[in-house]
């Protein structure tokens, strides 16, 4: 018979405890602003890729991959969302891998009422960079792979002439249905690798060992994790889907609505997000092995 | 700390250069893009503006092009200064405009060419066909080798389509067979000699006179496959063959000639593909 301190943790606990240890201890969201600057930084250059000097850089690759009329006004617009997330996904492996073990040090600090020192979080996080940019590649690469999939799945099955799928066409599928099991993906993939980073810092375990665990615990605590994953990001949901609306928004709006749009989302996925995932995932790390 | 601050100076720096130049190519466009929305509302409900908004949109696409005499979008917004007279019917202004224009851009063929069909357009469009035709036909004469000069012998031709003439439509075509046909041998030597003799195959497509086509289509590859990709050419054959001709034993030659000559084409999938298709039928 279980007792009451070995059953998991609720979400409202969960929550209560992320949204009081943000509120009491800012410093937490040093490592998230420091990303938002980061990625802020990164957006402003791939909108400014079509002008010198950035178009020298970045032109080729635009021209290449994408052709010459995204280079051009209004239609860069279009493409700025593709790029963005593009940029986002390799600033996630090379920044935010370290900048999430800085925070998960942070808030395992604060959950244990220890002393804040953000030097000495960063030094931890530093250590462990190898691992947990493996960690941030591996998930990286996993979702954006099996979106790869999807998408060429579908399109190979509609071009074989198929009109319809499940009662679907072609509009519908590689529209809201693709972008709503790209949403869940998401979800799921990072909540099976959402205990990874807090093992690999608070637990010092082995790379493997803290993927596997991390699967492991998501297994055991999956309503849970898919809660505090997927609750927060389903603000990110309007974003979502007024950035695939790109083109409407240029019409009816103005194309720089783009831009600002793509400012606004990454402030929101940033600082709300990132941080309540991140400090939540932890919370709840915690708490089930202080449970244990 | 110091990397990182020396760093981020470059970006700013380089960001507030990206971000100041008034006269770059992309600023140019952003400009232009904002006037034609400007305008876009005259040309979506010509009748309910009003001529002060004309002349408005008028003068500001006429500061744009003598601020940018020499780009694309500045030759652009001298056009649409000639379709928004035309959209408001006031024809006469649209014509001595574009008038000024042909003295403006004497040197250029191209640009006399575009200047002569939209001086046609704005005829056709007040529904005077015959002087429109006329303006049609000087660039038939004058402008032959021109973009536009190649496509109006088959844009007169479709100008009865729509008015469903079919007897003119079908002399129209021919004339304008005859028309790349002469232009064919006039310039066999050269790139324009092959654009003709693909238009004089296009041509008969479009009259459904396929065996015609198909002649056309197999002296072209004839007469340029040491030179330019055919495989697009014979695609079209082998198509023609099969759904048209009912020919399968010719659209299997044209496809199995097209997979031999050409084994890195584009359409080497779907030539397989297709034969694949005349096997199991």
């Amino acid at each position: 018979m279980s007792s009451p301190k070995t059953s998991a943790p609720s979400i409202k606990r969960v929550f209560n405890t992320t949204v009081k240890s943000l509120k009491n201890n800012p410093a937490v969201f040093v490592p998230f602003l420091s990303f938002l600057i980061i990625e802020l930084i990164a957006l402003v250059m791939i909108f400014l890729a079509p002008r010198m000097p950035f178009r020298l850089v970045l032109g080729p690759a635009i021209r290449t991959f994408w052709g010459e009329r995204f280079m051009h006004y209004p239609l860069n617009f279009l493409l700025l969302p593709k790029l963005a997330s593009l940029s986002k996904m390799v600033a996630a492996v090379i920044f935010s891998s370290l900048l999430t073990g800085m925070a998960v040090a942070i808030v395992s600090d604060i959950y244990h009422k220890k002393q804040l020192r953000l030097g000495a979080s960063f030094k931890s996080a530093c250590k462990k960079y190898i691992n947990l940019f493996a960690v941030v590649l591996t998930f990286t690469l996993l979702f954006y792979f099996s979106m790869k999939l999807l998408t060429v799945g579908l399109m190979r099955y509609f071009l074989a002439g198929n009109s319809r799928l499940l009662f679907l066409g072609i509009g519908a599928w590689m529209g809201p249905v693709l972008m709503a099991i790209n949403f869940a993906l998401a979800i799921l993939i990072q909540s099976a690798f959402a205990y990874a980073i807090p093992l690999l810092i608070i637990d010092n375990e082995k790379l493997i060992r803290a993927m596997l665990r991390s699967i492991l615990l998501f297994k055991k605590l999956f309503f849970q994790t898919l809660g505090i994953v997927g609750l927060p990001m389903l603000i990110a949901v309007p974003f979502i889907i007024l950035q695939y609306k790109s083109a409407f928004l240029i019409d009816r709006l103005f194309p720089e609505s783009v831009l600002l749009l793509l400012f606004v989302s990454s402030i929101v996925s940033s600082l709300i997000i990132d941080a309540l995932i991140t400090v939540s995932t932890t919370v709840l790390y915690l708490m089930n092995k202080e449970n244990q | 700390m110091k990397k990182i601050f020396c760093f981020s100076v470059i970006i700013c720096a380089l960001i507030f250069l990206a971000g100041c130049n008034p006269n770059d190519q992309y600023a140019i466009e952003k400009e232009y893009w904002w006037l034609q929305r400007q305008i876009s509302r005259i040309f979506k409900n010509p009748n309910a503006s009003p001529p002060s908004e004309l002349e408005r949109a008028v003068d500001k696409l006429q500061k744009f092009s003598d601020k940018h005499p020499k780009t694309g979008l500045g030759v652009e917004s001298e056009f649409n200064i000639a379709r928004l007279y035309i959209v408001k019917q006031e024809y006469e202004k649209a014509r001595t405009y574009l008038k000024s224009l042909m003295d403006k851009y004497k040197e250029s063929k191209a640009m006399l060419s575009e200047l002569l069909f939209m001086l046609g357009n704005s005829y056709e469009i007040e529904d005077k066909w015959s002087q429109a035709l006329e303006q049609y036909k000087q660039i038939l004469r004058e402008y032959p080798l021109t973009l536009r000069g190649f496509n109006v012998p088959i844009y007169i031709a479709q100008h009865y389509k729509a008015k469903y003439q079919p007897d003119k439509m079908v002399a129209a075509y021919q004339e304008a067979i005859g028309h790349y046909r002469k232009l064919a041998a006039e310039n066999a030597e050269s790139p324009l000699g092959f654009k003709a003799k693909a238009l004089v195959a296009q041509t008969y497509i479009f009259l459904s006179d396929w065996q015609n086509a198909v002649t056309a289509l197999q002296e072209t590859i004839e007469k340029y496959k040491d030179k330019i990709s055919m495989d697009g050419l014979m695609m079209d054959m082998a198509l023609i063959y099969h759904r048209e001709l009912k020919d399968k034993v010719k659209a299997r030659e044209t496809l199995e000639k097209l997979l031999a000559e050409y084994p890195d084409s584009q359409l080497v999938k779907t030539a397989t593909a297709f034969l694949k298709e005349l096997d199991k039928k």
